[in-house]
């Protein structure tokens, strides 16, 4: 028998017990894992709009509570535009409209077709839409392939009923699952006239993207640049509220079930005091009944964080299924997230074992051992 | 002729002056005890309930520690080591009267499980474990639980178990206070043996009479005192020869 093997026999000695702490874990784990695929998803959905632009980065009002409410005028356009080392901006005006059950949040991008190509935009099929243009429009192919549209069909969207002049491809599939109108006709449907809500902006050749960032931030207190997703809490407080409750539900769950365990492994230390006390007296040395105890939690970390996983993977599916939800949910599986749901599982038990641990160490055998 | 006179042998277990009085009491569970138990000797203490013989066990052991007075084992005192763990599992085999093994491990595991610990290899605990097993008549029954063997074989798993990590003294309090008198015969044979064939220093408490005969001294004890340490001693050579026929 090893000493791994004995400990694996302790887990299973107490099948009930070990099959509870394991749910225990699972549903913390479950709780926090599903929190962090939420929050990865909805971050990499908003940072895909980024991604659109194929810019070198981004700029947005600062501090907005979603990063389609930013908004910019055009002077401030201007003004970036004219900024050192900036080489070209493209402003365009983003706003969401529910199409259909299916598509609660359809992507609607208002921009000048001047500034398509610079924007990344290739048209596919049929042509762009021109400057002052009220009823056309363009769909990206993804969108045209679920909603069955083709070049000639009308769609209706901004209030209107629209000709479908054209399909593009941005080769992003954020990008492609929207449509793209005339910038004023999106601004006068929204009643927004002279305001973009992103700025994508390229960079001269040769020119330090970084310092850019920081003449622009420093010159227009009121923007914020965005490069990377990580950096869209800068504009987006959403995203960091979600973080900020996907960071606390974790130290949360990790103090809750830490808890749990403890409370759990001191009853089963209660039960075994007369086995400690004999593992002590046959020469077991404190730090070997220590690693025992918190092997056993280990163990059951480790199943219940695998049990989590898959409990968080079930419950974000069923999220996603419902029609409240549905095209609004999107769990993205990071590696973040698993490794957050392992050291939760972890985190707990083992705060939730090392108590007891020590007291299986620091019994007197003597007493232990006429334990009844 | 010359005769050569070498230092006195240094017994396996010697207690001067031993005393221990318990938390919050007056009561002396030992009261000055001297004892010296030579290498080698099969010494049985017998006494009344409650006169500290299996206190005076428990202290030879490290399990306590004396309220004054010394232990000395192997010429060592106690009251000197790093580590009273580290010197059960490597000087002394304990055998109890529960037997306290493990109901959920097998007899093969619950030997194996003393030497977890003691740098022997997974192969050496096996192998150690079956043929003590095997020494104390149990070979078969390896792979039984504690509830599917008899109080007698229980015992001698246990006692298996103290011989695990080959300790030079075995300590061993009431071991036969729970088995039938086919399993004391048993018991006290197997003692005998150990002491013979292996020269194994064993001091067990006992009430049964039986039982105490079978050993080469007893020791009585009354009130935390030892009456007569010399009392029912049989021919014995102190520098570790079997008695004498």
């Amino acid at each position: 028998m090893t000493f791994f093997g004995l400990i694996v026999r302790n887990v299973m000695a107490k099948r009930a017990r070990s099959v509870g702490l394991a749910l225990a874990v699972a549903l913390a784990v479950m709780t926090v894992v599903a929190l962090t695929v939420v929050g990865d998803g909805l971050q990499s959905s908003a940072a895909a709009i980024l991604k659109v632009g194929k810019a070198d980065f981004t700029v947005a009002q600062k501090g907005v509570s979603d990063i389609l409410f930013s908004s910019i005028d055009e002077t401030q356009v201007k003004r970036i535009r004219r900024t050192d080392g900036v080489a070209g901006t493209v402003g365009v005006l983003i706003e969401t409209e529910k199409i259909d059950a299916a598509n609660p949040l359809f992507l609607e991008i208002g921009i000048p077709p001047g500034d398509l190509a610079a924007f990344g935009v290739t048209v596919v099929a049929g042509r762009p839409f021109t400057a002052d243009a009220a009823h056309e429009m363009m769909i990206g192919w993804r969108a045209a392939q679920n909603l069955g549209i083709h070049v000639g069909s009308r769609f209706h969207a901004n209030g209107t009923w629209n000709s479908v002049v054209g399909i593009y491809s941005t080769g992003v599939s954020f990008g492609d699952l929207g449509a793209m109108f005339p910038l004023p006709a999106v601004q006068a449907y929204n009643r927004v006239p002279g305001s973009v809500t992103l700025v994508f902006v390229k960079t001269a050749k040769g020119v330090s993207i970084s310092s850019v960032e920081k003449r622009l931030n420093y010159d227009n207190p009121e923007l914020t640049t965005i490069r990377t997703a990580a950096q869209f809490g800068r504009a987006d407080r959403n995203l960091v509220f979600i973080r900020a409750a996907a960071l606390g539900s974790t130290i949360l769950a990790i103090i809750v079930g830490a808890v749990v365990v403890g409370n759990t492994m001191l009853l089963s230390l209660f039960e075994r005091t007369r086995e400690f006390g004999l593992l002590r007296a046959v020469g077991w040395a404190r730090t070997r009944v220590v690693t025992l105890v918190l092997g056993e939690g280990l163990i059951l970390a480790v199943v219940g964080a695998a049990l989590g996983v898959g409990f968080s993977y079930g419950v974000t599916s069923l999220l996603e299924a419902l029609p409240q939800l549905r095209g609004i949910l999107h769990s993205e599986y990071t590696l973040t997230a698993f490794w957050r749901g392992l050291y939760t599982g972890l985190g707990m038990t083992v705060l939730g074992t090392l108590y007891p641990a020590l007291r299986a160490a620091f019994l007197a055998p003597l007493q232990a051992l006429s334990h009844e | 002729m010359v005769e050569v006179t070498g230092p006195p042998p240094v017994p396996a277990i010697e207690t001067v002056s031993l005393t221990k009085f318990y938390d919050g009491t007056t009561v002396r569970a030992l009261d000055g005890v001297e004892l010296s138990v030579a290498r080698g000797e099969y010494v049985a203490i017998t006494g009344p309930s409650g006169c500290g013989k299996s206190t005076l066990l428990h202290l030879i052991a490290a399990l306590d520690n004396p309220t004054s007075g010394t232990v000395r084992v192997n010429g060592r005192d106690l009251r000197t080591i790093a580590s009273g763990t580290r010197f059960r599992r490597e000087e002394i085999g304990l055998v109890f009267q529960l037997h306290n093994l493990l109901p959920r491990l097998s007899a093969q595991a619950n030997v194996e499980i003393a030497m977890i610990g003691a740098h022997t290899s997974r192969r050496q605990r096996v192998t150690r474990a079956r043929e003590l097993l095997a020494a104390v008549e149990l070979q078969g029954m390896e792979s039984r639980r504690p509830p599917q063997l008899s109080g007698g074989e229980r015992q001698r798993v246990a006692i298996a178990r103290a011989l695990a990590n080959e300790p030079q003294i075995l300590l061993a309090d009431e071991p036969t206070g729970n088995l039938d008198s086919a399993s004391v015969t048993t018991v006290i044979a197997l003692f005998e043996r150990l002491r013979a064939e292996a020269g194994m220093t064993i001091l067990l408490v006992t009430h049964d009479p039986v039982v105490a005969r079978a050993a080469h001294r007893i020791v009585h004890m009354r009130d935390g005192k030892v009456t007569d340490p010399d009392a029912g001693t049989v021919v014995f050579d102190t520098r570790g020869a079997a008695p004498g026929p």
